[in-house]
């Protein structure tokens, strides 16, 4: 558990006197931090997921919510996203890293949403994924208009 | 005997090793998938790890010492084979801890953390909780002590076990030898445990010998024909550290003001417990895969 840049002895020795020895191995650890987040940006930079199309979207709803028919999909323009509807459920799946955040809400709050410079936000009511913000051209979507 | 803590030792290995695994992966040379902003998060949370670990070690050491004075046995530190006891002693204990960690929501709450990335690499392994003193799963390690180790040797080989578990998360390495695979805690069993695919859920909890879940029923090879998808069974959508470090524990505290009666089910229940049982635990999830796995899918019921 804890104490994973710093050592026990320091930490046994008398709070909240933190010595100086403590302070420094810990401004290290943080700028060995830094450089190592630099370096995975550097490594992987043009290197992100793809953006989602219809076939990998259906494949992650299919493992997200199994069993769960599809009666519409409509991906974000910008790739990183999407909403479908099941009967009265709206599935939203937004990029995560390489993978993608999937929740369900009521289809009725989806499609009350509405538009603003492009970009749907959909709250989502959940402390870990509190909104989905995905790029559409229109919304709703038009075959649902009606 | 003088002490030592085996991380402080071993943290140039580690930042010199996630620099390789990083550099050697762009290069082609190795499996490794690494994000940027995952591994800002996981890193974050192992440095900050390390800061609240400060504020809790100083309490769950004394309360060592204290139960130590009080111990059956004297174990001298200076044996070998009071450090090959100790191995295994710690070894089972971690076991207790990690499976409860994951059975009992008030101790997944601080677990969580170590498992919400839906990458696996190295900076994986140094997503610490910051809530594991809180947790008071120290605890555990208690009775070690009670029965004679001191509180110093289990502190020693807790980062010894801590030291070991962290070479395990990559996917550079695929297989070892059979042997191995058989008695250690290894990086193919390890990512199983890290996987949400039902069949994987709450599988592997060994340290550093998997022969413990293997005894208790709890063990999953890792299935060429299953690649792990790596992350929580709803995983999270944002990389908000303190969402990342609180959210297990905000959502017990919103559950339990909306709910008080079922306090103890919300502390003690597993993960995804419910009164009513409409949200996903483990146990739910497996069972509805099972199911899956013997009925046709929906689309060709409807169509029969
Ligand atoms: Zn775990
Ligand atoms: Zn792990």
């Amino acid at each position: 558990m804890g104490g994973l840049f710093l050592d026990p002895e320091g930490e046994r020795r008398q709070l909240p006197a933190v010595n100086a020895a403590a302070l420094i191995q810990f401004a290290i650890s943080a700028i060995a931090v830094a450089a190592m987040v630099g370096l995975a940006a550097l490594a992987t930079r043009g290197r992100g997921a793809p953006p989602l199309d219809e076939a990998t979207a259906r494949r992650w709803l299919a493992d997200e919510f199994p069993g769960r028919a599809l009666d519409g999909l409509w991906l974000a323009a910008d790739g990183k996203g999407c909403v479908a509807r099941s009967d009265d459920r709206a599935l939203i799946l937004t990029r995560m890293g390489h993978g993608y955040a999937a929740r369900q809400i009521a289809w009725a709050q989806v499609s009350a949403a509405s538009l603003q410079d492009g970009r749907l936000r959909i709250p989502l009511g959940d402390v870990t994924a509190p909104r989905a913000i995905l790029a559409m051209t229109a919304w709703p979507p038009k075959e649902l208009a009606a | 005997m003088k002490t030592f803590d085996p991380v402080t030792l071993a943290t140039p290995f580690f930042i010199i090793t996630v620099i390789l695994e990083i550099v050697l992966a762009r290069f082609g040379k190795l499996k490794a998938d690494y994000e940027t902003a995952d591994t800002a998060v996981s890193l974050t949370m192992g440095l900050i790890s390390s800061l609240a670990g400060v504020i809790t070690a100083g309490a769950s050491f004394a309360a060592a010492v204290w139960i130590y004075q009080h111990r059956l046995f004297t174990i001298p530190m200076t044996a070998v084979w009071a450090w090959a006891l100790v191995f295994f002693a710690e070894d089972l204990t971690y076991y207790w801890f990690h499976r409860l960690s994951h059975e009992r929501r008030i101790w997944w709450a601080a677990h969580v953390n170590h498992h919400s990335s839906q990458h696996y690499n190295l900076s994986t392994a140094l997503r610490q909780t910051w809530t594991g003193g809180v947790a008071g799963t120290w605890a555990l390690w208690l009775p070690l002590s009670f029965l004679g180790f001191p509180p110093a040797m289990v502190a020693i080989e807790k980062g010894v076990s801590l030291v070991y578990q962290y070479w395990i998360h990559t996917e550079a390495i695929r297989r070892l030898p059979r042997p191995i695979e058989a008695v250690f805690n290894t990086p193919s069993h390890h990512r199983v445990h890290h996987a949400r695919n039902p069949r994987y859920l709450d599988r592997n909890y060994a340290g550093i010998l998997i022969v413990w879940d293997r005894m208790f029923g709890t063990f999953q090879p890792e299935l060429d024909e299953e690649a792990p998808r790596y992350g929580l069974v709803h995983n999270l959508g944002t990389f908000n550290i303190v969402r990342v470090a609180f959210h297990e524990w905000i959502g017990i505290a919103q559950d339990i003001a909306r709910s008080p009666r079922h306090i103890l089910g919300w502390l003690f229940g597993a993960p995804g417990w419910s009164p009513d049982g409409s949200r996903d635990t483990s146990a739910k999830l497996k069972a509805e895969w099972a199911a899956r796995q013997t009925a046709p899918p929906r689309a060709e019921r409807d169509a029969a």
